[in-house]
């Protein structure tokens, strides 16, 4: 059998170090994940920067863009779950969550590029940023005994809490780890079926499984452009959800 | 049948059994959702809205049978 060369399909997914910094215990290198998280919030910045420069009472084309985004975050996402005045107070962080999701899992589609949000630790950092923001959003709304009524609903017979109590806990961790396994697998899946389409070209050395791999790989493209943007909308939208129920006065 | 095999093998019916429940679930979610918007079409946005977190929760399950499924090809 002739010798055949290494051929590592996922080398896309390697975390290559580019600047090794390290202050102890802690690896803060510079990777390819991190130039890709800059480049995309660069690229976010610089985009959002043109669109919004020398603004006008009445909006000229491009600022309405920036506008529609705008008011799509507050309407559809933020309004809607969580009411008026508290949404003026989440606005931020959920549209600060959800502008970073979508330029993060977008950045992907580059050809070459690395997603930072295929990587299971960045959504898992910020789904736990979620977890805890909810958790500290329900205990400074209720205090203690408004945390303790959030697992024991008002509305069960008292001769259910011993069933109810148990599924509440397991559902308040079951949040945001969805969240967090959502978002990292809908990004790893897509990258991996396109890798792996493109490497059956390389794999069998033979240019005619181009000619069936290359549009189905651009179709995955595609379909990897809506999805992205999906689940950072999904993301947002979960984020307020959750917030929402935790800050909203309950019954 | 060594580990590997067997490892693969699961991956295999654990990607493929664990994808029709939410496939069935999706295909029913969007059926309704696209009949509610025929009966109503001033409650589209809503509908739209309501039947992509609903495909979302849906799909979540079928990742979860693809984690398992990588788990199992990559570490065993």
């Amino acid at each position: 059998m002739e010798a055949e060369q290494e051929l590592e399909v996922l080398e896309h997914f390697h975390l290559n170090s580019l600047v090794d910094i390290r202050l102890g215990w802690f690896d803060i290198s510079i990777t390819n994940l991190v130039v890709w998280m800059f480049v995309g919030a660069a690229l976010f910045l610089l985009i959002f920067y043109l669109l919004v420069i020398r603004p006008k009472l009445y909006p000229s084309k491009r600022q309405t863009v920036a506008e529609m985004l705008v008011e799509f975050l507050k309407r559809n996402m933020i309004y809607n779950m969580m009411g008026k005045k508290n949404g003026e107070k989440w606005f931020p962080f959920v549209s600060a969550v959800f502008i970073f999701i979508l330029s993060n899992n977008l950045v992907g589609i580059i050809p070459g590029a690395y997603t930072p949000t295929s990587n299971p630790i960045v959504p898992l950092t910020l789904a736990l940023i979620v977890f805890f923001t909810v958790q500290i959003a329900n205990l400074r709304s209720g205090g203690i005994r408004g945390y303790a009524r959030t697992f024991a609903p008002r509305a069960v017979p008292s001769w259910m809490y011993v069933l109810v109590t148990p599924i509440e806990i397991v559902s308040a961790i079951a949040k945001p780890f969805s969240l967090f396994i959502r978002l990292t697998v809908n990004m790893l899946a897509g990258h991996t079926i396109i890798f792996v389409i493109l490497g059956l070209i390389i794999y069998f050395k033979n240019y005619l499984i181009a000619i069936a791999a290359v549009p189905f790989a651009v179709v995955m493209t595609i379909l990897e452009i809506v999805v992205s943007a999906i689940q950072a909308y999904i993301f947002g939208i979960l984020t307020a959800m959750y917030i929402g129920e935790a800050v909203n006065p309950k019954h | 049948m060594d580990t590997q095999t067997a490892a693969v093998l699961a991956a295999g019916f654990s990607m493929a059994i664990g994808s029709i429940a939410p496939a069935i679930a999706i295909g029913n979610l969007v059926g309704k959702a696209v009949e509610g918007m025929a009966r109503q079409p001033e409650a589209s946005g809503q509908i739209q809205t309501a039947m992509f977190i609903g495909t979302a929760f849906a799909e979540a399950i079928a990742l979860y049978a693809l984690v398992i499924a990588f788990l199992l090809i990559f570490v065993a």
